[in-house]
């Protein structure tokens, strides 16, 4: 573990900034009311709703075209892509460095204040993931990773010291975490990756105090539990649903929303006939007992890798002249869902993409299944969209003063080749399965940031790119939306027209969502770019 | 032995007993499919036989601008690929329909998507907000960007903001056609002589 003083290394700052060191708490009140403080990103989202909004706007459509790069932070090992969206509190920013290492930065000038890395077993497995870490979880004084080898470790928010660590599954199983904590009143919510390796999925909550265990709900059913009858014989010992990113929370409901991953073994369904809940859905639990109180199942019986683990975007609106609190989710199956986020049930679904794959949605968002698209032997079955699906893990936003909900989608197709692959007991080494895709060329795939109206899923405008991206999209207050492109560019669009404002060529493509805060008066735009992270302002 | 690109990918994915690790859990699928992507485009493009006279084919290659554009052993423009072991690289048939129809058979350009699909060899035609014209082989491109290079050789660097008319022209190659300038044996010849070259080793 590497630590340095926090108080030295600060002690100049705090003439000109006592607050440094009056902070460095964040009870759960500041995250409840994280709208009172948009200077503040207090969660992977920037708020327990998810909405990958701020509500800052002194970077706006009038002044965008001045944004510079103010601070540049590398790591220091080389690493490959960055994936974290960071935590801003109180003029001290956290990230993650891959796999599984915290840094805290001044929020100013990027100087590193301490850094701490755990202790990993000289083997991480890592089956059908990139072992990365999208960022950590504060509360109180206290910041919480989930490791690449399935432990969960609070570290004190002031210098990196281990606070707790506890062992939440096993990494030999395949089991491992790449997504944040959520941090709730008095629980720690996380999740772990590893459908790829048949392990079970589950969500967990932990005592942020003491690391003890409070509750863990199987995202997959025993024999005899409701569901289960949705499982072939035996097929629920090894089956996926696995919860690899972040949630969301509605505190007056007092529900966590989750997504879910792909049944195992992906591409081939033999061995696993029925709908293999609680697969590719989203789960709302009792925050304080991780009972189950509704689901919403996107794609029945799933069999081309479409998870469900982009983040919930939780809203509220009027639908048909009611005000409603929803849930919309574009999946990656390729329709974007509204639904009613205190039962589930389903108001509208409209397809965002291309796809082939079902006839439409029946009236409580079931997909109509359309003849031929599944995975066959040999070459193949072509399906829209791809493996990487309308939208993979990166977040979308909703942005309060347009009503309108931009995702990054990838327009394509793959063909999709059956696996022969049987799950065995024992420890993974590998894909389960096999099976795979066989991507179209380049011409015949693109990109584009669409904008939807949140309560329709109809497309107000989109803004085409090149190619497919994997950035996470943040709308701002100031009219704008950022987002970037698969060949390095990160831009800046007008929320109400899509009409490009401002771009930046970063030299590698961003993995991480954009975020907004402010220090001293000033708004900053971060970002990653490949194995750098990047702090945008004005001049 | 001929393996399709799925056993291809199985085998990165899952590695080989006694040998080549499973690549699963550092890859994802759609580096997987890069890495299958970039070897198709070693695959040598084999068919036909020779019939010509290669040093008759060396006259005609001389004689008919080709060094302009491509460089043997260290010689030639270089807008156009190296020919130094086109021989080794490229079949007899092959090279022939290329002299015939230069666009049918286009490479693909090393522009790897993270989708796994590679850009495609493209032929650019573009106007600027000026009224001024380019035409040429896009060398790269972003979504706010193109650089083409024209036949002399040149980049040309753009904001597609700054374009009136971007113009792609799949399977539009920059080389001329030699079906009607040059004679059926003569193009016999100049196959012979580009598959005698197969480099210094």
């Amino acid at each position: 573990m590497k630590t340095f003083p926090y108080a030295a290394a600060l002690g100049a700052w705090m003439l000109v900034s006592p607050a440094y060191f009056l902070a460095q708490n964040v009870p759960y009140d500041r995250i409840l009311h994280s709208a009172n403080e948009p200077q503040s990103w207090l969660t992977y989202s920037g708020s327990y709703n998810s909405q990958q909004y701020s509500p800052l706007k002194q970077i706006n459509r009038e002044n965008i075209s001045k944004l510079k790069v103010a601070w540049i932070y590398q790591p220091s090992k080389a690493v490959s892509n960055l994936e974290a969206s960071p935590i801003v509190a109180d003029g001290v920013m956290y990230i993650t460095e891959p796999p599984s290492t915290v840094t805290a930065l001044d929020v100013r000038t990027g100087l590193r204040l301490w850094t701490w890395s755990p202790t990993l077993p000289e083997h991480v497995v890592s089956i059908g993931l990139y072992a990365t870490s999208r960022g950590v979880a504060i509360l109180g004084d206290s910041v919480f990773i989930g490791t690449a080898d399935s432990h969960l470790v609070a570290l004190d928010a002031k210098n990196g010291a281990v606070r707790w660590d506890v062992h939440v599954a096993d990494n030999a199983m395949g089991y491992a975490m790449t997504g944040p904590p959520l941090a709730l009143k008095d629980k720690i919510i996380i999740g772990s990756a590893g459908s790829e390796a048949a392990v079970r999925g589950f969500l967990d909550a932990y005592d942020p105090k003491t690391g003890k265990r409070l509750w863990r709900f199987w995202t997959t059913p025993r024999p005899g539990e409701p569901g289960a009858e949705t499982w072939g014989a035996g097929a629920y010992e090894s089956a996926g649903a696995t919860t690899w990113n972040n949630g969301s929370y509605d505190p007056d409901l007092n529900l966590v929303y989750w997504g879910t991953g792909n049944p195992a073994p992906d591409f081939n369904d033999d061995e696993r006939p029925g709908d293999n809940l609680y697969t590719c859905s989203v789960v709302a639990l009792d925050a304080d007992t991780g009972k189950l109180k509704w689901y919403f199942q996107f794609s029945p019986h799933e069999n081309h890798d479409w998870d469900s683990d982009e983040p919930p975007v939780l809203f509220n609106a009027s639908i048909d002249g009611k005000p409603r609190k929803l849930l919309g989710f574009a999946n990656r199956n390729g329709f974007y869902y509204v639904l009613d986020r205190t039962n589930g049930k389903f108001i509208a679904g409209k397809a965002f993409v291309k796809e082939t794959w079902a006839k439409g949605l029946d009236e409580n968002g079931r997909p109509i299944p359309a003849p031929n698209q599944e995975p066959t032997l040999g070459a193949g079955t072509l399906v829209y969209p791809s493996i990487t699906g309308g939208v993979d893990w990166t977040s979308p936003s909703y942005s309060p003063d347009t009503g309108l909900f931009y995702v990054s989608v990838h327009e394509t197709g793959a063909y999709f080749i059956k696996g022969t692959g049987k799950i065995e007991s024992g420890p993974p080494k590998g894909i389960v399965g096999g099976g795979g895709i066989r991507a179209l060329a380049g011409e015949q795939s693109y990109g584009a940031i669409r904008a939807l109206v949140a309560t329709t899923g109809e497309r107000k405008w989109e803004f085409k790119m090149l190619a497919p991206a994997w950035v996470p999209v943040l709308s701002t207050a100031g009219g704008l939306v950022f987002s970037g492109t698969d060949e390095a560019n990160f831009f800046a669009l007008d929320a109400s027209t899509g009409k490009p404002l401002w771009e930046f060529f970063m030299g590698h493509s961003a993995r991480s969502n954009p975020i907004s805060y402010e220090v001293d008066g000033k708004q900053y735009i971060f970002v990653t770019a490949g194995d750098t992270y990047l702090a945008f302002s004005l001049p | 032995m001929r393996i399709g690109a799925p056993v291809v990918a199985s085998t990165i994915k899952n590695g080989m007993s006694g040998g080549m690790p499973a690549f699963g859990g550092q890859l994802t699928d759609a580096q997987i499919q890069q890495v299958i992507a970039y070897l198709l485009t070693l695959t040598r493009k084999d068919s036909g036989t020779v019939t010509g006279d290669a040093a008759k084919g060396k006259v005609v290659y001389d004689a008919s601008g080709c060094a302009s554009c491509h460089i043997i052993d260290g010689q030639g423009g270089d807008s156009g690929p190296e020919l130094t072991k086109v021989g080794a690289l490229r079949g007899p048939g092959y090279l022939k329909t290329t002299l015939l129809y230069p666009g049918s058979d286009l490479p693909q350009a090393r522009v790897f998507l993270e989708t796994g699909g590679l850009l495609d060899y493209m032929f650019i035609d573009l106007v600027t907000n000026e009224g001024k014209t380019y035409d040429g082989t896009r060398v790269v491109e972003d979504s706010f960007h193109i650089v083409i290079r024209d036949a002399k050789g040149n980049f040309h660097s753009f904001p597609k903001s700054d374009l009136r008319e971007f113009k792609k022209e799949p399977g539009k190659s920059v080389m001329p056609s030699f079906k009607d300038t040059l004679s059926g044996a003569q193009i016999d010849d100049l196959v012979a002589y580009l598959a005698s070259l197969k480099g210094a080793q």
